[in-house]
């Protein structure tokens, strides 16, 4: 009995409150462990991902530095967390795309991709002999017949369709300043939705970016592919941004 | 399921006697939103609190009440992703069995299959029990309407109506009041929502409950449109 109490903080089994402790650490890791936070939103026919670029060693090879990643030519996710960890999920997710698409003979859809890879993070949660992985994916990618997408999926292995969602650490901040603007959000065009992110991120922040401290992806309408910014790009937005905010 | 690392259950008997993880699971299930079930004299209907954490999630594709079969659907309180498992499972084997026998698998076979798979996992080496209780609604093979909630310990009972998740307590207390055996399905559709009302957190809309209905006359189960649920929500008002 006293081996219990003590047992549920090691694996996968429930605390006396119906809590699974693993669970909750590993939201802890994902959040706290890269210091990043994910911006994701939604717009009219295009979505869009944002998060910061920090190469922690001057020696290391930027190119190399990123949490955003294509999963297909049409969807990517930005994930937070562990790095190992995430990767680890890139692959599956990758390899499971892939495997759709050779059984079924068409490219997998958002919601199906999600709805697997929150399976999958499930079943760590409910096995002893594999911990969950500390990690949170934003997922984004243009539907056929439903249009822009983002899904966001936790250790747990909860998924949701969001309008606009955030992770890492300051998730709770960029939710804030998210929700205030949702309504609005259905109708932005691709810069605007652009735009948005990236507004949110520093006001999140409370700092301003040059191009070269944050990624930004996007796939815009639905013949899009996901496609990562140039660094240039990202300037021009943020010119237009700071234009905005002189005008 | 059952990992060869932990060939020994993680359910294990305390020294009352207790099966203590099935009781914590069954602690997870209080404390997830509100679900319940009304069975009438001529159909069944199901009703969660979709309430969720945030305005930025797209509530629309979001599904709590799932079809099983033509005449049958869950729904849960509890641990959404163990949700999902049972879900997944359910499907495949009422599949097996339509390949095998040509008939769609009946209510009562299915409650069967799912609450054996929610007792293996209390068994089993090296996993969880399920953190959800279900609530079955279905129109059998003779046509009777029939509910049934499923429990972490896959123990399984049939109710005339029945509550889960938090507040579960007054909303038995509630439905208790209110049920008759001779209740129609148009009164049921209505005394769940009521039900449902009375725990709610803020206002209760057509975009954050979802209801599921199964009616005797054509053994169908379908999910309510939001515009028919704002239609029973008018006539409570």
């Amino acid at each position: 009995m006293s081996r219990d109490s003590n047992y549920d903080h090691h694996i996968s089994i429930f605390s006396p409150q119906g809590r699974l402790y693993q669970m909750e650490y590993a939201f802890k890791a994902a959040s706290s462990s890269s210091g990043l936070t994910g911006v994701a939103i939604r717009g009219s026919d295009s979505c869009v991902v944002v998060t910061q670029k920090k190469v922690p060693d001057r020696l290391m090879d930027p190119k190399s530095v990123t949490h955003v990643y294509s999963i297909t030519t049409k969807i990517g996710v930005l994930v937070t967390g562990m790095f190992a960890d995430c990767r680890a999920q890139i692959q599956r997710a990758r390899y499971e795309a892939q495997d759709f698409r050779f059984k079924y003979g068409y490219d997998i859809p958002v919601h199906v991709l999600a709805k697997r890879i929150a399976d999958i993070a499930q079943v760590y949660t409910q096995s002893a002999s594999m911990r969950p992985l500390a990690t949170v994916c934003l997922i984004i990618g243009v539907d056929d017949e439903r249009g822009p997408q983002v899904f966001k999926v936790d250790c747990a292995g909860h998924y949701l369709p969001f309008f606009a969602a955030a992770s890492g650490a300051k998730e709770q901040e960029a939710v804030n300043f998210l929700e205030k603007k949702v309504d609005d959000m259905k109708e932005y065009s691709f810069d605007q939705t652009v735009r948005a992110a990236i507004m949110c991120l520093g006001t999140v922040l409370g700092s301003d970016f040059r191009g070269t401290e944050i990624e930004v992806a996007t796939v815009q309408g639905k013949n899009g592919t996901f496609t990562v910014m140039t660094e240039d790009d990202i300037e021009a937005h943020l010119n237009a941004i700071a234009d905005d905010a002189d005008a | 399921m059952g990992d060869s690392a932990y060939s020994f259950s993680l359910t294990t008997f305390s020294r009352t006697g207790k099966l203590l993880q099935i009781e914590y699971a069954l602690n997870a299930v209080a404390n997830g939103r509100t679900s319940l079930g009304i069975c009438a004299a001529d159909g069944v209907v199901i009703a969660t609190d979709k309430k969720l954490s945030s305005t930025l999630v797209d509530t629309d594709q979001v599904c709590k009440v799932e079809k099983i079969t033509k005449g049958s659907g869950f729904v849960y309180s509890g641990v959404g992703p163990d949700y999902r498992v049972l879900v997944r499972k359910a499907r495949k084997s009422s599949q097996a069995y339509y390949r095998q026998y040509m008939e769609d698998k009946p209510v009562s076979q299915l409650v069967k299959t799912t609450a054996g798979v929610m007792q293996e996992y209390t068994q089993s080496g090296g996993v969880r029990p399920f953190g959800v209780s279900l609530l079955v609604a279905g129109v059998d093979g003779d046509g009777t309407p029939r509910l049934y909630q499923v429990d972490p310990s896959g123990a399984y009972f049939g109710w005339k109506a029945t509550a889960i998740g938090k507040n579960y307590v007054n909303a038995k207390n509630f439905l208790e009041k209110r049920y008759q055996d001779d209740m129609e399905l148009e009164d049921a559709i209505h005394t769940a929502l009521l039900t449902l009302r009375e725990g709610f957190e803020g206002e209760m809309t057509n975009k954050n409950i979802e209801v599921g209905v199964v009616s005797k006359s054509d053994g169908e189960f379908r999910l309510l449109s939001p515009e028919q649920i704002q239609d029973y929500l008018d006539e409570a008002n």
